[in-house]
Formats: C-alpha cells, sequence, structure tokens
C-alpha cells in the first residue's frame, strides 16, 4: 500500500515537471494581453511600431528633461557631426518616434567617463497647449545606473506615465519610483499594465570608435529643438500650476533590466 | 487488484503528458510571440520586395533599428557595416595587435582597451606583453589566438549597440595554453532564464572549465546568444618560415613581396584584416528568392551565359563528343577507349521523398483580432455647491 503510493506520487511530481519546464521559456503574459515587444526587442522597434500603428504622430515634439545626480553636462545629437551640449538639467524636444543618442559627461564620480546612453520616445504627453515646455518627460540617472554602466552591464529602463486609479494614494510623492524587475518578465507589459509606456532608455560601457569617425553609434539622430525660457517661468509662481505639478505626477520608472 | 489498475492508470496519464509536452496540460492561455529574428520580417507570410509586402526591418547594422523617418522603414538610413566593441580587459599591459596584408600591426592596443571590429569576421591578433612572461628574453612571448565576431542578432542588437564585448585573459588561460592546451573562449548574451541579476550582462565559457567533450560554442548558443569567439594555442606564427616569392621569369620587372610591419608604439595604426567569416548573417532565416520578372538574365541562354550549341564540353583520346559532322581524314586508330571503376562501393540510392518538420515550442500564440469595440465615456457628475477634486489629490473640499 505505503510502495504503490510513494510509485504514484512519485509519477505525479514527474509529470508536474514535464509541464512546468516549457512554460519557464517564456514571458509571461500580463493581464492576459499579448506583448509582443520586450526590453530586449532590438532598439528602435517600439518606436517605429508606435509610428506604424498610428499611435504617435510622426513629427512632433515632445520636450525631455535629463537630470543627473550631479553637476555635469548632457549632450544630444542631431547627428553624430552636430552635437548640442548643454548643462545638466538639460531639457530639449525630440521628435517622438525616433532613438536619440545622449552623451553624459563632466560627471565628478566618474572622472573621464562618457557614457551614452539612447533615448526611445514612443509615446508623448498631452500637457496643455501652449506649456509643453513646461511638462517634459524626466529622465533621471542615478549613481547606480552609472556604476553598472561603468562595469559593463546593460541598464534598461521603461518610463511610463501611471494611471491615477492603479496607484495607491498613499505613493504619490515628488519621487520617481524605480522598480526592479526579474529578467524573465517582460519590463514593457509591466510598465503598460500600470499606465502608459512613454520611453525606453538604455545605458551601458559602450563608447564611439576612437579611431574613426563612427556615425553608425549615433544613429540618424534627429531634430532637436531647444527652447530658451526665462528663469521666472520655470518657477510655479501660482498654486494652480503648482495643483498641475501635483497631479501630474511626471513618467515614472517602471521597469529596469 | 484494483492497486493494479490504479498503478496502470497512472503510468498511462504520466505517459501521456509527457508526450503532450506537458504545456498542453498547464495551458493558461498565454500568447507566445514570434522570436525577434522572426518579427524583422513582418511579411505578411512572404519576403522580398512585392505589393504588400512589408520590408525587412533594418537589423545587422549595428544601430540599424534608430527609429524611423517619416515615410517608411529603412529609408534615409545610414547602412554602415555593423561593429561590436571588443574590450579587451586584461592583464593590464597587454599589447594586442593583428595581422594585416602582408604582415602584422603589432602594438596597436594596450589593455584595458576598446576596439570596434567589423562583425561577422574572424581576426588573427598577434598578443605580446604578457605578463611575467617576457622577462629580458631577446624573443618576446607572443600569442596569435583568433577571434570570431558574431553579427549582431535581434536578441543582442540593444546589448551590442550600448555596451562592448569584454575579453580578459586570466593567468589560467594562458597556463593552459602553454601546457599546449587549446582554449576557446566563447563570449554570449544569456537568455533571459539564465541570467542571474537584473542587469543584463555577458558571460563567457571557457573549454578548459568544461567537462571533456562539451563543446563551448554549442553549450553558449544554448544558454544564449553568442557575440564572439576566441581561439588560443601556442602556435608561433611569427617564427621565420619558407617566404613566399613569386614566379621566377617574370624579367625586368620581378617584385618581391614584401611584409609589412606595423607597429604601434610609432604611432602607426592599421585597421585589421578579416581572414574568414563568422556566424551567420541571417539567423535562421534564408534570404528572398526571387524567381523571376527581374530582368536580369537568369534564364540559361545559349552562347551567353552558357557554352553555344554543338560546343563539345569533354574531352576524351578519341576525339571529342559533339554533334554529328561529315568525316575528315583517315579513320582513327584507336577504336575504343574506356575507363571502368572498380571501386567497392555501397551507397544508398538517393532519398526519393525528405520529409522535414519544424515546429517552435511552444507553439506561436496569438489574440485574435479586435470584431467589436464597446467604447463608453463617463463624466462626472456633481450636485450644486459640490467641488470637483481628483482622487489623486486626497484632499478634503471645503
Amino acid at each position: 500500500m505505503v510502495k504503490i503510493s510513494s510509485i504514484i506520487a512519485g509519477l505525479l511530481a514527474v509529470l508536474l515537471t514535464c509541464g512546468t519546464s516549457v512554460l519557464a521559456q517564456q514571458y509571461p503574459a500580463v493581464d492576459g494581453r499579448q506583448f509582443p515587444l520586450n526590453q530586449m526587442s532590438p532598439p528602435g522597434t517600439a518606436a517605429q511600431w508606435a509610428v506604424n500603428a498610428g499611435r504617435v504622430t510622426p513629427g512632433s515634439f515632445q520636450p525631455v528633461k535629463v537630470t543627473l545626480p550631479a553637476e555635469g553636462k548632457v549632450t544630444f545629437y542631431e547627428s553624430w557631426d552636430r552635437p548640442l551640449e548643454l548643462a545638466a538639467p538639460a531639457q530639449a524636444g525630440l521628435l517622438v518616434g525616433r532613438m536619440y543618442r545622449l552623451k553624459v559627461s563632466g560627471l565628478e564620480e566618474f572622472s573621464g567617463i562618457d557614457f551614452f546612453p539612447s533615448i526611445e520616445l514612443i509615446d508623448r504627453l498631452h500637457p496643455p497647449a501652449g506649456r509643453e515646455e513646461d511638462f517634459p518627460i524626466d529622465f533621471e540617472f542615478t549613481i547606480e545606473e552609472f556604476e553598472w554602466a561603468a562595469a559593463g552591464r546593460l541598464v534598461t529602463k521603461v518610463l511610463y506615465l501611471e494611471q491615477p486609479d492603479r496607484v495607491p494614494q498613499l505613493l504619490l510623492d515628488q519621487t520617481q519610483r524605480i522598480t526592479t524587475i526579474e529578467p524573465s518578465r517582460n519590463a514593457l507589459a509591466e510598465a503598460d499594465s500600470l499606465g502608459r509606456p512613454m520611453a525606453i532608455v538604455r545605458m551601458g560601457g559602450r563608447t564611439p570608435d576612437p579611431h574613426r569617425p563612427d556615425p553608425s553609434f549615433y544613429g540618424p539622430g534627429g531634430p532637436i529643438r531647444v527652447v530658451k525660457r526665462p528663469t521666472e517661468a520655470l518657477k510655479p509662481a501660482s498654486h494652480q500650476q503648482a495643483d498641475f505639478s501635483a497631479g501630474w505626477r511626471g513618467p515614472v520608472a517602471a521597469g529596469r533590466r | 487488484m484494483k492497486y493494479y489498475f490504479l498503478a496502470l492508470g497512472t503510468v498511462v496519464v504520466v505517459c501521456v503528458g509527457c508526450a503532450m509536452d506537458g504545456s498542453h496540460l498547464t495551458d493558461k492561455g498565454e500568447y507566445h510571440a514570434p522570436p525577434a529574428a522572426m518579427m524583422a520580417r513582418p511579411g505578411p507570410m512572404v519576403d522580398g520586395p512585392g505589393p504588400g509586402v512589408i520590408p525587412q526591418m533594418a537589423m545587422g547594422g549595428g544601430p540599424g533599428m534608430w527609429g524611423c523617418p517619416p515615410g517608411g522603414p529603412g529609408m534615409g538610413m545610414p547602412q554602415a557595416p555593423a561593429t561590436s566593441q571588443i574590450r579587451f580587459v586584461g592583464p593590464i599591459g597587454l599589447h594586442i595587435g593583428w595581422l594585416i596584408p602582408n604582415g602584422y600591426a603589432e602594438n596597436q592596443l594596450v589593455a584595458p582597451a576598446s576596439y570596434n571590429f567589423f562583425q561577422g569576421g574572424t581576426y588573427r591578433l598577434k598578443i605580446t606583453n604578457l605578463p611575467g612572461r617576457d622577462a629580458g628574453g631577446q624573443d618576446p612571448v607572443a600569442l596569435y589566438p583568433t577571434l570570431q565576431v558574431y553579427p549582431t542578432h535581434p536578441n543582442t542588437e540593444a546589448y551590442l549597440t550600448h555596451n562592448s564585448v569584454p575579453i580578459q585573459l586570466t593567468e589560467e588561460d594562458l597556463e593552459q595554453v602553454e601546457s599546449n592546451n587549446f582554449v576557446t573562449k566563447v563570449i554570449y548574451l544569456p537568455d533571459a532564464k539564465y541570467q542571474e541579476l537584473a542587469i543584463a550582462n555577458v558571460e563567457t565559457l571557457v573549454s578548459t572549465r568544461l567537462d571533456p567533450g562539451v563543446d563551448p560554442i554549442q553549450e553558449a548558443d544554448k544558454r544564449g546568444t553568442i557575440m564572439a569567439v576566441l581561439r588560443m594555442g601556442n602556435k608561433d606564427l611569427g617564427s621565420a618560415g619558407p617566404v613566399a616569392r613569386p614566379m621566377a621569369g617574370m624579367g625586368q620587372d620581378e617584385f618581391e613581396q614584401v611584409s609589412h610591419q606595423v607597429d604601434g608604439d610609432k604611432g602607426e595604426l592599421m585597421p585589421p584584416m578579416p581572414i574568414g567569416p563568422a556566424g551567420q548573417n541571417t539567423p535562421g532565416i534564408p534570404g528572398a528568392m526571387m524567381m523571376a520578372g527581374s530582368g536580369y538574365p537568369g534564364a540559361p541562354i545559349s552562347g551567353v551565359n552558357m557554352q553555344a550549341w554543338g560546343m563539345p564540353i569533354t574531352g576524351t583520346p578519341i576525339g571529342l563528343p559533339g554533334p554529328t559532322h561529315l568525316p575528315l581524314g583517315g579513320p582513327a586508330s584507336l577504336q575504343s577507349h574506356t575507363v571502368r571503376n572498380r571501386t567497392q562501393q555501397n551507397i544508398p540510392k538517393p532519398t526519393k521523398d525528405m520529409l522535414i518538420d519544424v515546429s517552435h515550442e511552444p507553439g506561436l500564440s496569438l489574440p485574435p483580432p479586435v470584431g467589436y469595440i464597446n467604447y463608453k465615456e463617463k463624466h462626472p457628475v456633481y450636485s450644486p455647491g459640490e467641488l470637483s477634486n481628483p482622487a489623486w489629490n486626497n484632499a478634503q473640499p471645503h
């Protein structure tokens, strides 16, 4: 009696093992929906699909603001031979549906090391008309991320605009929330379940070829729009603007690999 | 008896379950997208230029997918040859050179240093200044490994456009080479399920650390996507050997092949020369095949791209086979010429029918297309005197 039960239990264990071995190889579905793209898709694919699907209008600018953990410089590239260097926090308008290469330099913690992250804009915000520059997508880089990139790792962040009814009110503070997910999970799907994915940021340790011009490293780039605004306009002068800033919350880094 | 049937039933269930690959029994209705290499060719179902066919998305150009300018994919994008940045991590102070036409370019890099190698090529390196092995010797110890730089795969494109591929020669590697062992180092990007940390990083498989008989390339291919392979032995390719000279009797214009020596220490730099291909350019999917209509004379045309009609193509000592003609001159003395192959042969007949079963595992599963949309907007309704306050504000009306 005991012996037969042990055999049956062992065989059932084998059966369960056979059943789960295949599933472990797949990205699990999120909310029962299909997400053909993930964070390891070739760079630019998500932006290209967004344009092809008509989700974004080609040629529309989306202001972005790159924030560093300390003083530094941010260089945007219209093309490989047309850099535009700005002091951090640097704000510029980039075309939605494209991918830009950036250079981050002048960080005290990383003397002599330049970083070349890329920003892939797959969606845009819809602020009040005429106030687009007041609501940029904020890309915040941390010291930890620069350390990973300097060590030769690939840091991938998916920024999304969170959906208010899916975020607990207790979490509504001023800082961005960064959630690190497992490599086997789809960061784009996770971001989509919490809101609207806006951009994919990738950063590693590769640098352009020092021996010869390396246009392909920078990609085709694209037009960059820089609006110089008076300093007063940046300050929240009225409580109405403060309400906007509190309510909008900004995109939040969702996934990071 | 009932225990017998119970055990028998369990065995049947287990066998059937394993034969069904398990996933059928635990199917949760998940969707499985096609692999990235297949999605780079949207189709539909066919490839190549044609009406309604979406061209292949740019790939293999390193940052080839850098967004799509308005007007269509692949338009206006520079198609520069793809490169992989190889980072020679150490030992620190290692000198790296490589093969160039008619010689070696020595001391091109000093580790730690990086260089962008064109993908899809195999390069012969020359490594000198090995730590602890050049102590006062007149002939410095040099290694001549080969470096295979694999083409970009959709799985590795994000990594290769943002990261370099690290290669480090350890003391163990050098000792293995000195012991007449052949060292193969495979640098690959592991699949998600094999990644130990959340931040993607490459891994290296070394042949000397694997069990005997285990191919590091096959093993790395199982775990992820290969980006570079370094093979290293102790064969000295710098020793003096017979010098290839051109054929004699070329008259006054006879020239001698000159061996070039380029030294990076003197500021002389020269790109490496590939000595062979590496990897596959099209991962698993053959290129488009155009059958007709291209306008190019692909069909055999007599006298144009094949022998003219009647031109003999086979030679024998008794004449040339060809079209019938009137005999000329005297009769041929040799009347018969036969060559017989008496080799014992046991060669099976060609296969008459070929059947190849291919399948993705798990199979592709896509949701059904949208056939119904119910769009409804809800507008807030407030009583007179009631203040509209968003939920996120968490403030009490006053």
